[in-house]
């Protein structure tokens, strides 16, 4: 039954959009928790003369991980900032035109930054040379896969992980917000979070 | 055919790399009436040196003035030229730089970075400037210190006792001047210009290590330039660094000036005792970069 | 002229601001010819928060939140509303006053805005202000946390111009001070126009009653000036610490915070950070595919043609770095136009460096509250829910006098100058 699989599939959508806000949800709070303990532990062993060398570089690219989840959560929470100066002009029905037109350039972006993600990861290339880094830096001069942090001395493509995420998150969450602003689906409000100033800002 | 090339690089306007980029600029543009032109990126304006890096690789941006530290982080092979007292002297970096065994360095960039390295540029050797007394190297012993976070160099200051403290360049100035650290490590010219002077008791200088840069070009785009092209931009390049070098060496005696008028003294490392931090040194450094052995070979010589 | 005209069309519709300039990089890169620059694009976008600068917002929004939760704002605006006592609009020159003092600690603007926001237009709005005046005020108070030292901003610039940083971080005085005043006269003429709320009156025994019974709470000013003073820490990690100090006080002593309520607050505390972090990544890449298109460039070469004599320089500039400061942030923003302008300027126009940097940093940071991106005002918005778009209308009078200080710095550079030796 069409209909059916149709309804089935929105409602994958707004349920897959619903986890990943339950994922986000808790790295949020575990990412601020880290970063404040990672630069008082900073202070305090900078302090007794063992400074940990790399605290600062973690402390980066802690904050570098919370935005991002962070941009995706406030994706589907609605938190973003727009300019509403023309829109709210509009007619009720032209309002509803131009928020599925904004709502649909968020997908549009989430698709746009995947693709733009695979081509500088290259997932495929690497499958082909066997998961193996420095072959496909040989074979194709993308070094991703050989470099480590300065300090942290990880490899960086496991830190670079967030825009790929970023990009698949937003996207569904893009979906959701687009399949409520179409009246496919009811709204669902967010679980979690008390954010009572900030509703409607957007 | 007309080429216009791109060359990002992270130092400021002013900095003596800069003002070789701007002048290979107009070498490249003069030696070809104007076929092949080049814009210099200051500041890193096209993003900190792994974003170049990635740009290099991709073939978005050209060239690039890529610093040692950087390099040396992908491949210790090029990280062996950070290493403390190969040479013990500006005038002697300004040798060792265009020495062969330095300029081999660069044969492991291709197929480690998908770069091509054409030539060294240099900065001075590198000072500490403390806020406690410092006489000889054991009194670094106990210090936090800022320190460039290159591997290369935690070694080194570890290797003398002090605890190397990585503080963010903009945070430096302030840092010493409120005591989060004793003291710092950077060339004469930067301190120089950010008057580190002022918020020091003593600067020591260490001889022992200094920051080159590398002049690469993106691989991708080396390979569709036609022979001659190559040739009169290796060329171009190369007259080009040589008087950087020469200019920064040049100069060093009057920033010394500059800092001996300053109301705090500047001392010298004792050329003595550095026998053991060396020893310990390579002890870690030898067996990821065997090359470090000939490097010391050939800075004995100048 | 494609990547402008797409911003501007989809900003229109209503698309997100972070997401607007995220879309007119891709549409430039799409039309450049150079399809490889889409490969760096994830990186760029990476690259414009990789930065220890930056660690600062978060910590300074969750002191705000416990501060907030513990009660201990209402106690600092209470003690203040003692000493300014019963004067028309009494609360807003606490804000300034507040924001001046806090700003000798801070030097970002964004961060400042963050913190006062959140204590100071809740207190405001019960004390009878209107939400956007108070919301878009705070923002101002902003403005002062990069002019007066010490300052990221100037110290950024004093790196890129190759100038000293004390000589920089004097600069700033007087100007800030300058600002400080105008905004106080600002606040008096419009008390009068739109009749500010004036404070209960107190007897004096009464005031110095409520300043002996909320001292406690500047307990935590103090923890975040000595620790810095001391040498413990810089100015981010003081935040951290001020954040502990305020749980404790919060919980010990005012005995409104709860450590159970902590969980919530670094909810809140990473999501408004996201939301100002994630513009300054967006930022970030837009700045990028500009300088990589040479519009900076372009631009610098035709002031030279325009300008002939250094103050028609400076107003140019003025003009034009407003402008950039609109959409991109402070920092990228000195990083995207100082190389390119510096040099015209000291060398073709022989203008002080020094100079130069105070207005170029007032300049950006006055484009932190101008529309359409005005990153302050969407801070402030993020924690208070005031509109952006009203809070510009309503200090509008603050930004006809931050630009009657760039005039007269155009004018004036011995105002910038008189302190540096
Ligand atoms: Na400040
Ligand atoms: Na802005």
């Amino acid at each position: 039954m069409p209909a059916t699989r149709a309804f089935s599939v929105r409602r994958m959508v707004v349920r897959a959009s619903g986890a990943l806000l339950a994922v986000e949800r808790v790295a949020l709070m575990g990412l601020m928790y880290l970063l404040t303990a990672l630069i008082l532990l900073n202070v305090i062993t900078r302090y007794a003369r063992f400074p940990i060398y790399w605290i600062d570089e973690s402390a980066v690219y802690c904050v570098v991980w919370l935005t991002f989840i962070g941009a995706s959560a406030m994706t589907r929470l609605r938190l973003d900032f727009a300019v509403t100066m023309l829109t709210e002009r509009l007619s009720l029905q032209h309002q509803k035109i131009a928020k599925v037109i904004s709502t649909g350039l968020v997908v549009v972006f989430g698709v746009a930054l995947i693709v733009t993600c695979v081509l500088w990861m290259d997932p495929i290339g690497l499958a082909r040379a066997g998961f193996d880094g420095r072959k496909l830096a040989a074979e194709t001069f993308n070094f991703l896969y050989t470099e480590h942090t300065q300090t942290l001395n990880w490899p960086t493509w496991v830190l670079y992980l967030t825009l790929p995420i970023f990009a698949v998150s937003m996207t569904v969450h893009g979906l959701a917000n687009l399949l409520e602003d179409l009246e496919l689906v009811p709204r669902t409000p967010p679980k979690g979070f008390s954010l009572s100033e900030l509703d409607g800002v957007n | 055919q007309a080429k216009e090339f791109r060359l990002g690089l992270i130092t400021p306007n002013g900095h003596s790399w800069n003002k070789a980029a701007i002048k290979f600029g107009d070498e490249l543009k003069a030696a070809t009436n104007g076929r092949l032109t080049l814009t210099v990126f200051h500041s890193g304006q096209l993003g900190n040196e792994p974003a170049m890096m990635q740009q290099l690789q991709s073939g978005a941006l050209d060239m690039g003035f890529i610093q040692a530290a950087e390099l040396g982080s992908r491949v210790p092979h090029i990280a062996a030229i950070n290493a403390p007292y190969i040479v013990r002297s500006t005038p002697a970096v300004a040798k060792f730089v265009r020495h062969p065994a330095a300029v081999k360095l660069f044969e492991v960039l291709p197929q480690e970075t998908g770069t091509i390295g054409l030539g060294w540029g240099i900065t001075g050797m590198r000072a500490v400037f403390s806020s406690k007394d410092l006489n000889s190297l054991a009194d670094i012993k106990g210090m936090k210190l800022r320190i460039n976070p290159t591997p290369v160099y935690r070694d080194f200051y570890s290797s003398l006792g002090a605890a190397p403290t990585p503080i963010p360049t903009p945070q430096v100035f302030d840092a010493m001047a409120n005591g989060q650290v004793d003291g710092l490590e950077a060339d004469l010219e930067f301190s120089w210009n950010q008057r580190f002077d002022k918020v020091s008791k003593v600067i020591l200088q260490m001889n022992a290590v200094f920051m080159p840069m590398a002049a690469v070009v993106s691989g991708r785009v080396w390979q569709t330039l036609p022979a001659a092209d190559r040739e009169l931009i290796t060329k171009t390049i190369k007259t080009t660094l040589d008087a950087q070098i020469d200019e920064l060496a040049g100069n060093e005696p009057a920033l010394i000036e500059n800092f001996k008028n300053a109301p705090i003294p500047i001392r010298q490392v004792p050329a003595g005792d550095t026998e053991a931090v060396i020893a310990e040194f390579d002890k870690i450094w030898l067996p990821k970069a065997p090359v470090l052995a000939e490097l010391r070979k050939v800075g004995a010589t100048l | 002229m494609i990547t402008s005209a797409a911003f501007v069309a989809i900003m229109l519709v209503g698309v997100p601001i972070g997401l607007c300039l995220c879309l007119a990089g891709l549409v430039y890169i799409a039309a450049s010819g150079n399809p490889v620059l889409f490969q760096s694009y994830p990186l760029q976008l990476f690259g414009g928060v990789d930065s220890y600068g930056l660690i600062a917002i978060p910590l300074f929004i969750l002191i705000g939140e416990i501060m907030n939760g513990g009660g201990i704002t209402r106690r600092i605006v209470d003690m203040a509303m003692a000493f300014v006592g019963s004067l028309k609009g009494g609360l807003a020159y606490v804000n300034i006053l507040a924001n001046m003092f806090i700003s000798s600690i801070l030097g970002s603007a964004t961060a400042q805005v963050a913190i006062m926001a959140q204590i100071m237009v809740p207190e405001m709005e019960k004390k009878g202000y209107d939400k956007t005046f108070a919301a878009g005020l705070t923002a101002y108070g902003g403005m002062l946390g990069p002019i007066i030292p010490p300052s990221v901003m100037f110290v950024v610039y004093s790196v890129l111009a190759q100038v000293s940083v004390s000589d920089m971080l004097i600069a700033g005085i007087v100007p800030g001070v300058i600002l400080t005043v105008m905004f106080c006269l600002v606040i008096a003429l419009m008390g009068y126009v739109y009749n500010y709320p004036r404070a209960d009156y107190q007897t004096p025994r009464q005031r110095v009653m409520t300043i002996l019974r909320t001292s406690p709470t500047l307990l935590i000013p103090i923890v975040i000036v000595g620790t810095i003073l001391g040498g413990l820490a810089n100015a981010t990690e003081a935040a951290a610490v001020g954040a502990v100090a305020a749980a404790l006080v919060g919980k010990y002593w005012t005995k409104e915070f709860e450590f159970s309520q902590l969980p919530q607050m670094m909810l809140r505390s990473g999501i408004y950070s996201a939301i100002v972090l994630f513009l300054v990544a967006a930022a970030a890449v837009f700045s990028w595919v500009l300088i990589f298109g040479k519009v900076p460039q372009e631009t610098a070469a035709w002031i030279q043609t325009a300008a002939k004599d250094p103050v028609s320089f400076m107003l140019i500039c003025n003009v034009i770095l407003l402008v950039i400061g609109t959409v991109i942030d402070g920092i990228p923003g000195l990083i995207m136009t100082v190389p390119i302008l510096l040099p015209v300027a000291t060398d073709v126009y022989h203008i002080d460096p020094r100079h130069f940097g105070v207005v170029v940093v007032i300049n950006l940071v006055l484009g932190l509250l101008s529309p359409p991106v005005g990153l302050c005002f969407f801070v402030a918005a993020a924690v208070t829910g005031a509109k952006p778009g009203k809070m510009f209308m309503v200090t509008l009078p603050f930004f006809v006098i931050s630009c009657v200080l760039l005039v007269l710095l155009s004018l004036y550079p011995s105002l910038s100058l008189i302190l540096v030796k």
